[in-house]
């Protein structure tokens, strides 16, 4: 396999990497009691016996059979076990590494590895709770293009080498075939009409929820024709002269939405609760992967579809970063290494339908091959679909100004 | 009453000694835990609310984050509406607690069944009872489905919404649900203890059914439902789950708010969210003053 043959280049390339960063310590390749120039065997044997505290999101069942059954597995041979800590909200997992940082724990951490959103690390990066610079030294670093924006900054934060891409997240709309038809959802502005004639049937939960915020960039999107204007760091004017019209439209929407649009969902999971109980009939989702396995054991309708409205979905990559003070890094970065292996992440796409973080161009043929021939279930996109018209998420700064203002301007109307 | 003055405790002193040792020290470790746990987290919240973040390199302190909320209507709405639920869901919990605890009191052979019963529901968690209420009560949940079937709701959305709803209907009936019980016993151990004695002699002394009720059944019962009327209160001022599977984005009571704050991916909203924290402390210890004044004034009060 390719990437095999790159070890050896990286870690002449690691070895460089600290020559250059030795002199800095504040930005030294330097993770736990090793470096990355000692190479990536060291990582491996330093990293024998230790178990990975692992805070990630807990809310999804097959993932975390995903990680206690597969991942526990092929961890094995390494003497390594997984500590799954499931978290609400990846926020808590901030929280205890702040916790930590205030009382002076600088080593010996009880978080190893976090699951974490692009807003949540930019919050760990302000305190600089991350180690750094290690993300380009793993192995499966071949499998990634670091010059494509998608994989360098993380809703426009540099990544830095602090975390390693893990999945791929696109967005799409979820809908009942039975009460909507596809010219239904070939737009926003049908999606609207649609939702004004069936008042109570539409919604989406209330920022600062991870999808609500999406929900309200998708609008933003095509309220402005697409994410160009807001490309790059935030800039006051641009974001003063997109936002009106946004918020017009969303006022607009309000009466047509769930309980008239007076109150909102706390939550992505009342969201698709309430679809599972018929209470709307459409929503959005970062995961259209998950949606099979729903419809499988009967949870959501068998005629249940996807879309990705005119002017593209919302697409990010997820990452797994290592808090500066983990006790268990050398571990952490194995099982990133290992999440990022072409056969874990075929197996979680079969497990789930979550799409590879991983550039498939940079893959074997065989491997390629085997993505292609997983079985698809009616209700899902396929890949193709959901890649070709992916756009870009907006920088932090705008995700959270959008969720702040949002509160006053359709909220609190 | 007089009967009232004589199970008044007398004031400890803190200096007096049993066998050598001063009571003091004998405190000293249950203080320790007090001062340390309680007092040190309650500074670090004023300090964090007052702009102390040494975290990301802020340490000049100041009262813009009290400032912020005073300008937040986000904030003025939740501190209405923790009010509001907080005296409503006490106010009836108290009242159900008290005429529970009098008819509960009268009962020969269920007496003992009905008081399994409360004591049973004192097991279950709030979280528990938040999602139970939240089941039965939302626009999907069984009421609505059992209205729906008898005919008497057309769609879900028909049905009205006591879940999510602006005046917290949802969360004032999780707190009514949790929390007779827990009064309703409080009330029954005050009515077991001689109160029956004293309504004898009331009546021999030709004291008539409301004159009992009004000096001999209420001066007992008001003490400890009081009491427990305050637990009730500080509760639910400083309750999240129940609020936040109940109630809604905003208005939201608020511990709510204090998390949203909390959670805000910009590090700097920390002391908003303490400084919200440190007024539900301030809401709750209020309410602790006035129940002791009260108390002092019932106590004081001839009979």
């Amino acid at each position: 396999m390719n990437h095999r043959r790159c070890i050896p280049a990286l870690v002449a390339v690691a070895a460089l990497g600290l020559t250059a960063c030795g002199a800095d310590p504040a930005t030294g390749a330097r993770v736990g009691s090793i470096s990355t120039a000692q190479g990536w065997d060291a990582v491996v044997s330093a990293a024998e016996g230790q178990t990975v505290n692992w805070y990630m999101w807990g809310g999804d069942p097959t993932l975390n059979d995903f990680v206690n059954g597969y991942l526990a597995d092929r961890l094995e041979p390494f003497d390594i076990t997984i500590n799954q800590v499931k978290v609400s909200d990846t926020a808590q997992a901030i929280d205890t590494m702040l916790g930590e940082r205030q009382a002076g724990r600088s080593t010996d951490g009880s978080v190893d590895l976090v699951w974490v959103n692009g807003e949540n690390f930019a919050t760990g990066k302000q305190a600089d709770l991350w180690a750094c610079d290690w993300a380009q030294h793993l192995p499966n670093a071949a499998l990634f293009d670091f010059g494509d924006p998608a994989v360098a900054m993380d809703f426009g934060v540099p990544v830095d080498g602090c975390e390693a891409v893990w999945q791929q997240a696109n967005s799409a709309l979820v809908y009942d075939s039975e009460a909507l038809d596809e010219s239904d959802v070939a737009s926003v502005t049908s999606l609207i009409d649609w939702a004004e004639a069936h008042p109570g049937r539409f919604t989406y939960p209330a920022p600062p929820d991870f999808t609500g915020s999406m929900a309200v960039r998708t609008l933003l999107y095509d309220t402005i024709g697409g994410p160009d204007d807001l490309t790059g760091e935030f800039d006051e004017s641009a974001y003063r002269d997109a936002v009106p019209a946004l918020w017009d439209r969303l006022n607009d929407l309000e009466p047509a939405l769930w309980r008239g649009g007076e109150t909102y969902p706390q939550s992505q999971d009342q969201v698709e609760k309430m679809y599972a109980d018929g209470e709307i009939d459409a929503y959005f989702t970062y995961g259209p992967g998950a949606v099979g396995d729903k419809v499988a054991v009967g949870v959501f309708p068998d005629s249940t579809r996807e879309a990705v409205l005119a002017g593209g979905n919302i697409a990010n990559n997820s990452f797994v970063g290592i808090p500066g003070n983990a006790a268990h890094p050398e571990a952490a970065m194995v099982l990133a290494n290992l999440l990022q292996d072409p056969q874990t992440q075929l197996a979680l796409y079969k497990a789930e339908g979550t799409y590879p973080g991983i550039d498939l161009a940079r893959t074997d043929r065989a491997t390629r091959d085997e993505f292609a021939d997983v079985p698809r279930s009616p209700s899902v996109l396929p890949l193709e679909r959901l890649l070709a018209d992916a756009q870009p998420e907006l920088a932090g700064a705008y995700v959270t100004r959008i969720e702040h203002d949002w509160k006053s301007e359709v909220l609190q109307r | 009453m007089t009967g009232l003055r004589a199970v008044r405790p007398r004031p400890v002193r803190l200096t007096r000694r049993r066998g050598g040792v001063p009571v003091a020290l004998l405190l000293a470790p249950a203080l320790t835990v007090v001062v340390v746990f309680f007092l040190g987290g309650i500074s670090y919240a004023v300090a964090q609310s007052l702009g102390y973040q040494p975290f990301i390199g802020r340490h000049e302190l100041g009262l813009a984050a009290y400032r912020d909320l005073a300008g937040d209507p986000a904030v003025r709405a939740s501190f209405i509406l923790t009010l509001r639920v907080a005296l409503l869901g006490t106010a009836i919990a108290a009242v159900l607690g008290t005429s529970l605890a009098l008819l509960v009191h009268r009962l020969g052979r269920g007496r003992r069944w009905a008081i399994t019963m409360a004591q049973a529901n004192l097991a279950v968690p709030h979280l528990v009872g938040a999602l139970a209420i939240g089941l039965l009560l939302s626009q999907t949940g069984l009421i609505a489905r059992l209205a729906h079937a008898a005919g008497f709701v057309g769609a879900p959305r028909d049905f009205p919404g006591l879940i999510s709803d602006q005046y917290g209907i949802g969360i004032v009936a999780e707190y009514v649900w949790k929390e007779t019980p827990f009064l309703t016993l409080l009330a029954l151990n005050a009515l077991g203890r001689g109160t029956a004695q004293l309504g004898d002699a009331a009546r021999v002394l030709g004291a008539r059914p409301w004159q009992r009720l009004r000096h001999v059944t209420i001066p007992a019962v008001l003490p400890p439902l009081a009491a427990g009327s305050v637990l009730v209160f500080a509760f639910a001022v400083g309750s999240y789950e129940v609020p936040y599977l109940l109630g809604r984005p905003y208005p939201a009571t608020l511990p709510v708010v204090a998390y949203q704050y909390h959670t805000d991916v910009d590090l700097t909203y920390r002391a908003e969210a303490m400084a919200i924290a440190v007024l539900i402390t301030a809401l709750s210890v209020t309410a602790l003053l006035a129940f002791l004044g009260l108390l002092g004034r019932i106590a004081r009060r001839p009979a």
